[in-house]
């Protein structure tokens, strides 16, 4: 287990540096420079270029970036915050995106939960047409339209809830936006609830416990979801970075400081540093929660692990 | 008795904010009096009432950038950063530059050397400002290891004495025409009469900035309120770098605070302009700025006003890349078949104004006083929409280019406006002059105008906004060589008019410098070398329990040290 | 129940049980009938659970037993002839336009009579609500707008069509593609196993962990802005999950026996691989593909929102409620057409899919 463990590190590392290398390349294709405003004569350009040492060769810049960035230092903003560390960036962003996209991951995942289970226990009843008919709307209504009318209804006619998000109510104001958000998670996590639980209510071990007179709640919970619940996680884990970074158009209705329209915003003006710097936290993120998963699942069900090749 | 002096100073304010208002909306949509006079009449009865005061809620459309003044570029910024710092100038309500921490000035006979004597004004860590903050803020500008963008304000336009071989690396910045003579005198020297040089005193570039209060920052100058310091109408008490949401507060410390009726602003940035507007009915907000679709909504509103945001909007053709558009013919014929009235009062309707003229009107004021195009009919011969007109124009040029159909490609910012624009234009120019197609580039801006500067297009959708005072800001670009000359259109007769408006005998000429300009604007719009479309304006919605909000074409589009809000 | 025993279990387990029967049933007789072979062959021979029939025969009934996908295609069918056919419904083009004519509420013939969709629309101002009819006030009484007109006066009901059209081409394209890459990208990394596999997944790690509006900005922004360039994108994001998929499967395939004897016969592995191999995972695979049509739809209306859309005057489906978003508050009749139509469109895909992965192989799990 040891050995896979430090193997499976390892390998995550070796990914996240070839990223890093990705994207820099990337950064090199992109047209256009951070630096090009109307009123920019080109020797102008060419200062700033040298300021900032993009006028140095690609290695040299990615050497130069992976030696800060072992210190922690992600660079400066180039233009939408200008001079502004990445890292300050990132720690005045991130947390506000984590909070509202953990709140929508919570709050779909246990709604989800709970319809996948309602449907499956009541198999082909009014109850899981009803369900099914929730999960499918909102896989098929995108989140923004979901924001908009949200935030028309209760937040501009009824006014139960702040329209734009506040540093002062972060709980009164994170509620509208997260619940539009949490509407995709909820379908996607209700409908493969759903299938697990007939999956598993299926199986020979239900029959089994059932037979030996276990019912009720103590059946459902400690026997069904049980079981059901290690491929939920599975697929929840990639939903929450996501949520983080998919959450633009949302973030941009209800006003939030968030990650993803910072990454929008930097993509289109070139702001190569805050490009990076915020791909690089994402993809930290996703193949950091991959890897606890992956390590976790190795814990749970020891077969995973002697199928990976574990020797 | 001390409550009878603050309800004439009420009174007053809010009359000296009614005229800037009214002044700022002169040029933009014709809802815009109703406006001024409803704002007016309220002004006046809530001024005998209640006392004034409170937080003006203030919505934003992007982040700002930097509070550097020296690094800053945008409007946003600049704006914040005169909520806080005071210049050696000031704008007054109809945007002349008056006295600020300059208390008086002397200018001498050659028009070479400006001296200004400073008031007795605070930072807000004590400090009093001096001289030597100034000429600090201005070696700042100039100091190549700070590449500020906006450094060619010191040298190509302010003419400051070697400021363009400091920036070009040729010489220390302690070289730069700016002494402190004492610390509350400041002497400049320019290489020639600048005309506009005082109203390049509100620009933050020309901001001062405390020496050693600089040096305990450092790389965290200006990114939190600990690491600014402010000598202006407001502190700035909540602020991070980006920030969606910040403050500020009244500064008692202000030289002129008991002019100053708000108690602090609030900042909000708001991205999308209908949760803005649903804001501002909530009564979250205070003043805010509006799509052009949300006019239907509000134009019956006494407090939906129009504001003029100084930038022209026009096509530029790539006469040197493309062949066909070398063609003077088919240049006029495309200028002739735009429609403008329909852009902007169909598409836009957002107050902006259809303009035929090269330099838009508002901010240029000449010689006698009056607007250097306030008259749009001047040229209106040359580009106005006439489609009998444009199609003569289509047909000489078929004929001369032997040629039946054209097809071009224009570029086009990935914003909403230009967009909506493009597809106008695209629609008018291929059914006024049929067998041309036009096909809509959409880019994100960076990229078009990258695209633009190394001549890599067709046609171009383009704005420009004035730097200074000067119809030069606009006529200066379509000179041979010059970098924002995208078409590469070159005509020796234009360079050698505006050659001896800027450095020739024209420069001490005051009336005959202005006479020769418009000769100049004569050539670019009778060649078509650029197709004027419309001065931008911005549809805003102010409460009607503000008043005097200053609003500016130039440099600080926004100014609060007049405005109050009635509780 | 002896016999049955024996049936199952062969000589010693019948001896036991019989052993154990007499024990329990000192009384019971054993006769020689209750050893004998059951002649039930005219019962089996009408079973139509065991009845020879081909697998997609199958399928298809059970997927036709399953109503929600049933509407589901029904859904599809009627969009699909809409976007075919709508546009040419009247004579308004997709990009026409009529600035005189802009803003007008839908109105239809006929159904004007009622009271409603007879182009008068309620608009709330920030003074109050008012009742317009933009037809009346400007004397167009025989000019009908089904779904209205846009700022620009273009018909929505033309646009809309088009824009499913649009939509409807580049996800399906989008989806096509994916999945023969996605496909024979997991079938061969699957196959091949060891150090090859190893390579795959390193990189399908590598290009699964950027984010990809970062990826897919980048290429809209590289490439001339169109559709090739849009569905080139999708196709790029969407990939992944389907080589995972016919990974997975191909882990599970490739030891059985039949692969085994077409190797020992001397099969190559690229005919292992797509000839063997393939026409058994076909079912999650069309699942898969059914499944990444909407989210495609989905991806290019995000797009169409960060700007990087299909290029202005076209239209996708994506792009009009971005485009109309701005009039929601105004003019909510112009936005709600494209949206409902991509809600069905997307509810439909997602129906006809659940019911194919029923209809495919019961069994099977959601991804």
């Amino acid at each position: 287990m040891k050995k896979y463990t430090l193997k499976r590190i390892l390998t995550s590392l070796f990914t996240l540096l070839a990223i890093l290398l990705v994207l820099f390349i990337l950064m090199q294709l992109m047209p256009g420079s951070p630096f090009n405003d109307e009123k920019l004569t080109a020797d102008m350009r060419a200062a700033l270029y040298a300021k900032y040492g993009l006028d140095q060769p690609i290695y040299i810049q990615f050497f130069r970036y992976v030696g800060n960035m072992l210190r922690g230092d992600l660079g400066v903003s180039y233009n939408i915050s200008k001079n502004t560390p990445i890292s300050q960036l990132i720690q005045s962003r991130l947390p506000i995106s984590i909070q509202i996209g953990g709140m929508a991951v919570m709050l779909g995942a246990l709604v989800g939960l709970m319809l996948g289970i309602v449907a499956a226990l009541k198999r082909d009843t009014i109850f899981d047409t009803i369900a099914t008919i929730i999960s499918v709307i909102g896989v098929s209504v995108p989140s923004y339209v979901f924001a908009l009318a949200l935030s028309y209804t209760f937040g501009f006619k009824l006014r139960w809830f702040p329209m734009l998000f506040s540093a002062k109510d972060v709980l009164g104001s994170s509620v509208l936006p997260s619940v539009s958000l949490s509407m995709f998670t909820m379908a996607s996590i209700a409908r493969f609830t759903r299938s697990e639980m007939i999956e598993v209510l299926d199986s020979d071990y239900m029959l089994l416990a059932e037979s030996k007179g276990i019912s009720g709640p103590a059946l459902i919970f400690r026997h069904a979801l049980r079981n059901a619940l290690i491929p939920i996680i599975t697929v929840l884990a990639p939903l929450i970075v996501d949520l983080m970074t998919g959450s633009l158009v949302v973030e941009k209705i209800f006003a939030i400081p968030g990650v993803g329209s910072l990454l929008v915003t930097a993509i289109q003006s070139n702001d190569y540093n805050v490009v990076i710097g915020l791909s690089f936290i994402y993809s930290a993120m996703y193949i950091g929660i991959m890897l606890v998963v992956d390590l976790l699942y190795g814990i749970i069900d020891p077969r995973i692990r002697l199928a990976k090749g574990d020797d | 008795m001390r409550f009878d002096r603050r309800i004439s100073r009420r009174s007053f304010l809010a009359a000296a904010g009614v005229s800037a208002a009214a002044l700022a909306l002169t040029a933009c949509g014709g809802s815009s009096s109703t406006a001024a006079s409803t704002a007016a009449s309220t002004g006046a009865s809530s001024a005998a009432g209640t006392a004034a005061g409170g937080t003006l809620n203030i919505m934003l459309e992007t982040e700002v950038q930097s509070l550097d003044p020296q690094i800053a570029t945008d409007g946003t910024s600049f704006e914040v950063i005169a909520d806080y710092t005071d210049g050696l100038m000031q704008m007054d309500a109809d945007g002349a530059a008056v006295p600020a921490l300059a208390e008086t000035y002397d200018i001498s006979e050659d028009g070479k050397t400006y001296t200004f004597h400073l008031r007795d004004a605070k930072w807000s860590n004590g400090d009093a400002v001096t001289a030597a903050d100034f000429v600090f803020g201005w070696q700042r500008a100039v100091d190549p290891a700070n590449a500020s963008e906006y450094s060619y304000m010191l040298s190509d336009i302010g003419q400051v004495v070697n400021a363009a071989e400091i920036i070009a690396g040729e010489k220390p910045v302690t070289d730069l025409g700016v002494t402190a003579v004492d610390d509350k005198t400041l002497e400049v020297q320019l290489n020639v009469p600048v005309s506009y040089f005082l109203s390049l005193m509100y620009f933050p570039t020309f901001y001062p900035v405390n020496e050693a209060f600089f040096n305990t920052c450092k790389d965290t100058f200006g990114t939190s309120p600990d690491t600014v310091l402010s000598n202006g109408a407001f502190i700035l008490t909540d602020y991070q770098p980006a920030a969606t949401a910040f403050e500020m507060t009244k500064n008692p410390d202000y030289y002129d605070a008991a002019n100053i009726a708000l108690d602090g602003l609030a900042y909000q940035v708001i991205k999308d302009s209908q949760q803005a507007l649903m804001s501002f009915q909530t009564g979250a907000l205070d003043l805010t700025l509006l799509n052009g679709e949300q006019v239907d909504q509000v134009k019956d509103d006494p407090q939906f006003t129009s504001v003029g945001a100084g930038y022209l909007w026009y096509i530029s053709p790539n006469i040197d890349a493309v062949p066909e558009l070398a063609n003077e013919n088919l240049r006029k014929a495309m200028t002739s078949a735009l429609d403008r009235d329909a852009i902007t009062g169909d598409v836009l309707k957002d107050g902006s104004a259809p303009c035929y003229t090269a330099v838009p009107p508002q901010f240029a004021t000449g010689p006698d006083g009056s607007d250097f195009s306030a008259d749009q009919t001047k040229f209106a011969d040359s580009c106005a929409f006439d489609a009998a007109k444009a199609a003569e124009y289509y047909e000489t040029a078929k004929s001369e280019l032997g040629k039946d159909g054209f097809s071009f490609d224009m570029i086009v910012d990935a914003d909403d406006a230009p967009q909506k624009v493009a597809q106008v234009v695209k629609e008018q120019l291929e059914t006024t002059l049929p067998g041309l197609t036009v096909n809509l580039t959409v880019e994100p801006k960076k990229q078009r105008v990258q695209d633009m500067q190394d001549g890599n297009f067709q046609l171009g959708l383009t704005r420009w906004g004035p730097d200074y005072a000067d119809p030069m800001t606009y006529l200066g670009m379509w000179v041979t060589g010059n970098s924002n000359n995208y078409g590469l259109w070159s005509d020796a007769e234009f360079d050698s008019i505006i050659e001896e408006c800027t450095t020739g005998d024209l420069c001490t000429d005051p009336e005959g410098r202005w006479a020769a300009l418009y000769d100049a604007e004569a050539i670019v719009l009778e060649q078509a070398v650029i197709f004027p479309l419309y001065g931008q304006c911005n549809a805003e919605m102010i409460s009607s329990a503000v008043t005097g909000v200053d609003f500016h074409p130039v440099a600080l589009n926004r100014v609060y040290k007049r405005a109050a809000k009635n509780a | 129940m002896a016999e049955k025993a024996i049936r199952l279990g062969g000589e010693s387990t019948a001896a036991a049980i019989t052993q154990a029967v007499q024990e329990l049933y000192p009384e019971h007789k054993f006769t020689e009938a209750e050893f004998a072979r059951k002649d039930n062959a005219a019962e089996i021979a009408v079973d139509t659970n065991f009845a020879a029939q081909s697998f997609w025969k199958d399928v298809r009934i059970r997927f036709f037993r399953k109503k929600s996908a049933v509407l589901g295609l029904v859904m599809i069918m009627i969009i699909l002839l809409l976007a075919i056919f709508g546009p040419g419904m009247n004579a308004y083009t997709y990009s026409g336009q009529d600035l005189s004519q802009k803003n007008f509420a839908p109105r239809v013939p006929g159904i004007e009579q009622l009271g409603i969709l007879d182009g008068s629309e309620k608009m709330s101002t920030t003074t109050g609500t008012k009742i317009v009819n933009n037809y009346v006030e400007k004397g167009k009484d025989d000019v009908y707008y089904w779904f209205g007109s846009d700022l620009y006066g273009r018909d929505i009901w033309t646009r809309t069509w088009e824009g499913a059209r649009v939509s409807l081409i580049i996800a399906v394209a989008a989806a096509v593609i994916d999945m023969l890459i996605g496909m024979s990208y997991g079938l061969i990394s699957g196959y091949f196993g060891g150090k090859v596999d190893m390579l795959m997944q390193r990189f399908l790690e590598v290009a699964n962990g950027i984010p990809r509006l970062v990826i897919v900005t980048l290429l809209l922004l590289v490439l001339q802005p169109g559709m090739i360039t849009i569905i080139f994108a999708l196709m790029l994001t969407e990939w992944v999950g389907m080589s995972r998929i016919a990974r997975a499967e191909m882990l599970k395939l490739k030891d059985q026996e039949f692969v085994l004897a077409s190797r020992t016969l001397g099969a190559g592995s690229f005919f292992i691989i797509f000839k063997e191999v393939l026409p058994n995972i076909i079912g999650p695979i069309i699942t898969q593909v059914m499944f990444s049509i909407p989210t495609a739809i989905f991806t290019e209306a995000f797009l169409s929102f960060v700007g990087l859309g299909i290029p202005v005057p076209q239209c996708s489906l994506g792009s009009l409620i971005s485009e109309l978003y701005n009039s929601f508050t105004t003019h909510p009749y112009q936005i709600i057409p494209p949206i409902v139509v991509m809600s069905l469109l997307m509810l439909s895909f997602n129906l006809l899919a659940d019911g194919l992965r029923e209809a495919l192989d019961p069994k099977m799990k959601s991804m």
